[in-house]
């Protein structure tokens, strides 16, 4: 009797509301984490001793959601295994998980998207998370906000929830974020300035036509960006059909608002209570920590519905030891504030550990000291050892009195020998065994592969002796990698951006050490960019923007597309006179390349003109030549006019310009005539045309440009003289135009 | 334990235990209806075949309820009520076989001896369905033993549903005895069983309550706002003036999230500081409390996260970057008031001193089942 009941209880939620589907990126798409990454994928990285994935799941599960796909990439399957053997799978806890594989050649959340698309899993409104979020916001009610907007709006697609923080808040990631221009009234999102650390951004440009739209909007530099969007369904085939688009916020976004084709519409969701952040580097993992321990991640808490199920204590001072009586603490030691310690943890006599999260079954000497550290499970820390502002993957030995100074990362399974000196921001990981590398090769990624095996042959045992101590598996990895510095030298990714994302790093010295730095945003580069977004002024635009320098680039890149626009119409013009295509389908064609480029109808209007004009075949004979112009006029002289815009003027001065630069100059007088015939061009049109001071060629300097032009405005001065006796019959005055045209020559 | 038991009514425990995890459910009230409900379900699909399998199920409930939210103590009070409730009923329905204990210990009550002035034999009119045929363990059909009792135990259960569902009227029935004319009464927080007590008083008397703001959640606003509207001349004041305003108060009218068994209580965050100010003024103090908030604890006092630390953004607004990083803030949601600072509990079974709740616990919940 029971279950009957409950099922049909179920049933009628089930088609009361539907169901709330999330997707989770558990790849990161990136190194940041290396080499603590090397063995594992990032989101099974501890965070105050529970996966990264757990608090993913708890912030979702907390906000409602029932249905979760998770895209996975690397090391898939210990995703899967950990999804698997996890308290989520059961079915009490009343989620549904489905891990998808991704392919190898996955390589940004761009393409994670189209792979969603492709599955079709996607049947409604679904929120979109990282698989490193910690969040304790309610997301349902994004969502009903969301679902809202939508029935008043079909076009707006996604809703992205961000957090009111300062401009210098600690879990803020000062390398990668944004700038968002918000419509004060609806928070409709009308742009979005991707902003770097290093180098500095200065300047946000935005769109003239934002401010006269909207009478008022917000310039906010101040958001933390907490990566949680509500996506509508057509979101991923956005992203199916812009196989461009790679990162969601500089991609995406930014392409969407930006778009005059797509005519989308984004929200933003300004949190202004509750917490979400990511965990997108060592940085915002140390500010993370920091504020899980200072409890704003409230009632997700060590002491409170901690996602990996265990139990703490908390004590004063934002301390929290397990509960089962299992850690000891020497008498002597020193527990200071922001703590978290692990089951089964050792820490032995005037021992100091500060505002470190330790783990599992960890071991820590006689009179270490840890400040700032995270340590993994089963990590040992020799006597008398310091380690700062660190991490400490799972299992490594730290021996007896070494250093491990601000900002290192010490990966899985390293023995650091006793005395060990690591210098700051030193990276280091476990050398791998000769014939472990076969059989773990087939796992983990050909890149990554090669990239340790790099690093491996890069080592200089002697030099590194007194760095990783004796008896050490430890290869120690380059601070930067020599190849990355051309390629990615002003993305987000660049060496100097990550510094700002790295744990223990403050970067004070980033503007001074770098000479290649501009200089005249140096002063403003320290108190971080905002200062110098806000100073952009609201009325003015792009106009009020640019140094110099990227003035000039601007103009290069424009030039740059208009070479790349001639270049493609062209091609694209020879293949429909080549093929024979219609002309409607030419001129669509010609439409989708001016969109894409960016560039004047006047502009395409000359490709096509030019185009015709190189088209015509030379002949002898007078007759015969004007025949082939009139049926090539005939064929093709209807796609002038069907490029977006009727000016026969222009067409015209386009025609003479061309004509007067070219070999065919003798052609002018033909064409002229043809497009008259065709009624492409009106007797008015050319008288116009003819009264142009440019159609003089005045504004000309002399030279062989001046005299074609001069040449071809006589042509049609003829042909004036001709509409003016009208009485003549009109062919006869075409060929006398025509002829001469010839005789001009 | 029964494995099929993991199926129908445990869904609903994890689900309450989930929302008790995520203080999706909230308060010492709310905790306790949904855990009596839970309760009654589980009741309702178990199956055993005698008591101690029944009182192993409630007691596994119990655990995984209070496991996952220890700070809502009457999760654990309900179960333990309920417990005893169910153990009660058996007896009666068992007669003979244990009548001694139970029902010996119910007659020595102290409410009932200061109300009624000698204890009385009790005589409880057996439930005439429950003894047809109760059989424990009956070989050839093991259900016989739930189906007869279930109907007596959902009725024991429906009880402690009555008692929260009536408890503030309860409370309040002799709110005119203790509230005067043209007192000042002082009050905290958003305690809804003060707030009706106040509201039931003010249809026979007139008097004059001060509300503190009751920082940084400011419930007091809620309530000052509830009590205006009730027709009671009402004052919002600043917690910083709980001391000045104090030699005009005449009584201090305190909730309770949790009462000790030394008589002691956690209240929302600011009681002891009005307390404190009571006790230095001479100023009588009155808890009202429902008799569902006490809990067989003696020294949770001990423990700092009983307080149970909040997010600090109520204080310090998360968007102050700079200082996030370096200033640690506390947020405690609860005081701890100790016996010495009440002077009587007011709850829907009599009014009782803070010296005699170690009886009531005694009374109300039987002693094996203070650890599930």
């Amino acid at each position: 009797m029971p279950p009957k009941s409950s099922s049909s209880k179920e049933k009628d939620l089930a088609d009361d509301d539907e169901v709330l589907q999330a997707v989770i990126l558990a790849d990161s798409f990136n190194k940041r984490f290396r080499p603590l990454t090397v063995g594992k994928p990032r989101c099974l990285l501890p965070i105050c001793n529970a996966t990264l994935l757990d608090w993913t799941f708890e912030s979702l599960a907390l906000a409602g959601v029932q249905e979760i796909f998770v895209i996975c990439r690397s090391f898939a399957d210990q995703v899967k295994a950990a999804i698997k053997d996890s308290k989520w799978s059961k079915p009490s806890s009343g989620l549904k998980i489905v891990p998808i594989v991704t392919a190898k050649e996955t390589f940004s959340p761009g393409d994670a998207m189209r792979d969603i698309y492709t599955h079709g899993i996607i049947t409604s409104d679904f929120v979109l998370v990282t698989g490193d979020l910690v969040s304790n916001v309610r997301i349902d009610e994004v969502v009903r906000e969301h679902k809202a907007r939508r029935r008043a709006n079909k076009d707006t697609i996604m809703t992205m929830v961000v957090k009111e923080s300062g401009a210098r808040h600690r879990t803020r990631s000062r390398g990668d974020s944004g700038v968002f221009v918000l419509d004060s009234q609806t928070s409709e999102c009308l742009h979005y300035e991707p902003v770097t650390g290093y180098p500095p951004t200065t300047v946000a440009n935005i769109p003239r036509e934002i401010l006269a739209e909207h009478p008022e909007v917000e310039l906010r530099n101040d958001l933390i960006d907490c990566s949680i969007d509500v996506c509508s369904v057509e979101v991923p085939s956005l992203f199916q059909d812009n196989f461009d688009y790679a990162d969601i916020r500089r991609d995406f976004v930014y392409g969407v608002l930006t778009s005059d084709l797509l005519m989308k519409n984004i929200y933003c969701y300004v949190l202004k209570e509750g917490y979400a952040a990511r965990v997108a580097d060592t940085r915002s993992y140390d500010a993370v920590s920091k504020d899980i321990l200072s409890r704003w991640t409230f009632p997700l808490v060590p002491d409170n519905n901690h996602p990996g199920g265990h139990a703490y204590e908390h004590l004063r001072g934002n301390k929290y030891i397990a509960k089962d009586n299992s850690v000891v603490l020497s008498r002597t030691c020193k527990i200071g504030s922001n703590t978290l310690i692990g089951a089964h943890t050792t820490i032995g006599p005037d021992a100091s550990v500060h505002a470190s999260v330790l783990g599992e079954r960890c071991t820590v000497g006689a009179r270490a000291v840890l400040r700032n550290a995270y340590v993994f499970d089963g990590a040992h820390i020799g006597a008398g050892a310091v380690v700062e502002s660190a991490i400490v993957g799972a299992g490594a030995r730290i021996g007896d009195g070494a250093r491990v100074e601000r900002g290192c990362l010490v990966g899985d399974g390293v023995v650091l020998g006793p005395g060990a000196r690591l210098r700051k921001f030193a990276r280091v990981s476990r050398r791998r065994e000769k014939a472990g590398a076969i059989a773990d090769g087939e796992d983990a990624d050909d890149e990554e592969d090669s990239e340790v095996e790099e690093v491996e042959a890069h080592q200089d045992a002697r030099a590194l002796a007194p760095l990783i101590g004796e008896g050490s598996n430890a290869v120690v990895w380059p601070a930067r990698y020599p190849h990355d510095e051309d390629e990615e030298e002003d993305g987000v990714e660049s060496y100097s951006n990550q510094r700002l994302m790295r744990i223990g790093d403050n970067a004070s010295d980033l503007e001074l050490s770098d000479p290649g730095s501009v200089t005249e945003s140096e002063s403003d580069s320290g108190s971080e960019s905002d200062a110098s977004s806000l100073r952009l002024s609201r009325t003015s635009s792009q106009t009020s923007a640019p140094t110099p320098s990227a003035a000039s680039l601007h103009t290069l890149q424009q030039s740059a597309s208009l070479a790349e626009f001639d270049a493609e119409a062209a091609a694209s013009l020879e293949r429909a006179f080549a093929e024979g295509h219609k002309v409607d389908d030419a001129a669509v064609e010609l439409k989708t390349l001016r969109m894409a480029a960016n560039v004047p109808l006047r502009r395409v209007r000359e490709a096509v003109v030019t185009a015709l004009v190189e088209r015509v075949r030379i002949v002898d004979g007078a007759g015969a030549q004007r025949k082939e112009i009139a049926d090539l006029v005939a064929r093709w002289g209807a796609l002038i006019d069907r490029i977006g815009g009727i000016d026969p003027v222009e067409t015209v001065e386009i025609l003479q310009y061309h004509c007067a630069q070219s070999a065919r100059l003798p052609l002018f007088g033909q064409l002229l005539a043809a497009l008259y015939q065709a009624d492409l061009v009106e007797e008015d049109d050319i008288r116009a045309w003819h009264a142009q001071p440019v159609a003089k060629g005045a504004h000309l300097k002399p030279g062989p440009l001046k005299e074609g032009v001069e040449k071809c405005w006589a042509v049609g001065r003829v042909m004036i003289a001709q509409f003016d006796e009208q009485e003549t019959d009109s062919e006869e005055s075409e060929e006398g135009s025509g002829e001469e045209g010839e005789d001009e020559d | 334990m029964a494995p099929e038991l993991q199926s129908a009514g445990y869904r609903a425990v994890e689900v309450l235990a989930g929302k008790l995890r995520r203080r999706q459910v909230v308060g010492s009230r709310e905790a306790a209806l949904e855990t009596v409900l839970v309760l009654r379900q589980v009741v309702s699909r178990a199956q055993f075949s005698n008591i101690t399998q029944l009182v192993a199920i409630i007691r596994d409930v119990g655990r995984r309820l209070s496991e996952a939210q220890p700070k809502e103590h009457t999760v654990g009070n309900i179960v333990r009520k309920v417990l005893h409730n169910i153990r009660e009923e058996y007896n009666t329905a068992t007669q003979g076989t244990a009548l001694g204990t139970s029902s010996v210990r119910n007659v020595y009550s102290i409410s009932k001896f200061v109300l009624q002035g000698q204890p009385r034999k009790h005589h409880v009119a057996p439930k005439s369905e429950a003894t047809a045929s109760l059989k424990e363990n009956d070989p050839n059909d093991p259900d016989s033993f739930a189906r007869g009792i279930k109907p007596v135990l959902m009725e024991a259960i429906q009880d402690v549903l009555d008692e929260l569902e009536t408890v503030y009227d309860n409370v309040s029935k002799n709110a005119r005895d203790h509230i005067h004319s043209d007192e000042i009464i002082l009050t905290i927080g958003h305690s809804k069983t003060v707030e009706a007590f106040l509201k039931a008083a003010a249809h026979n008397r007139n008097f004059t309550v001060i509300v503190a703001e009751t920082g940084p959640s400011y419930s007091g606003h809620e309530m000052a706002r509830s009590l205006s509207a009730a027709g009671i001349s009402t004052f919002l004041v600043p917690d910083s003036s709980i001391f000045a305003i104090m030699s005009r108060v005449n009584k201090v009218l305190l909730g309770a999230h949790a009462i000790l068994a030394n008589g002691g209580m956690f209240a929302i965050c600011g009681s002891l500081l009005a307390a404190s100010a009571a006790r230095a003024h001479s100023t009588p103090v009155v808890v009202c409390a429902g008799q569902f908030k006490l809990t067989p604890l003696w020294n949770l006092y001990h423990e700092y996260g009983a307080l149970d630390f909040a997010d600090p953004s109520s204080v310090l607004g998360f968007e102050e970057g700079d200082l996030v990083d370096k200033v640690d803030v506390v947020n405690p949601y609860y005081d701890y008031v100790g016996p010495e600072l009440v002077d009587v509990l007011i709850t829907n079974d009599g009014d009782h001193p803070p010296s005699s709740v170690y009886r009531l616990i005694k009374e109300s919940y039987d002693d094996e089942d203070h650890e599930f």
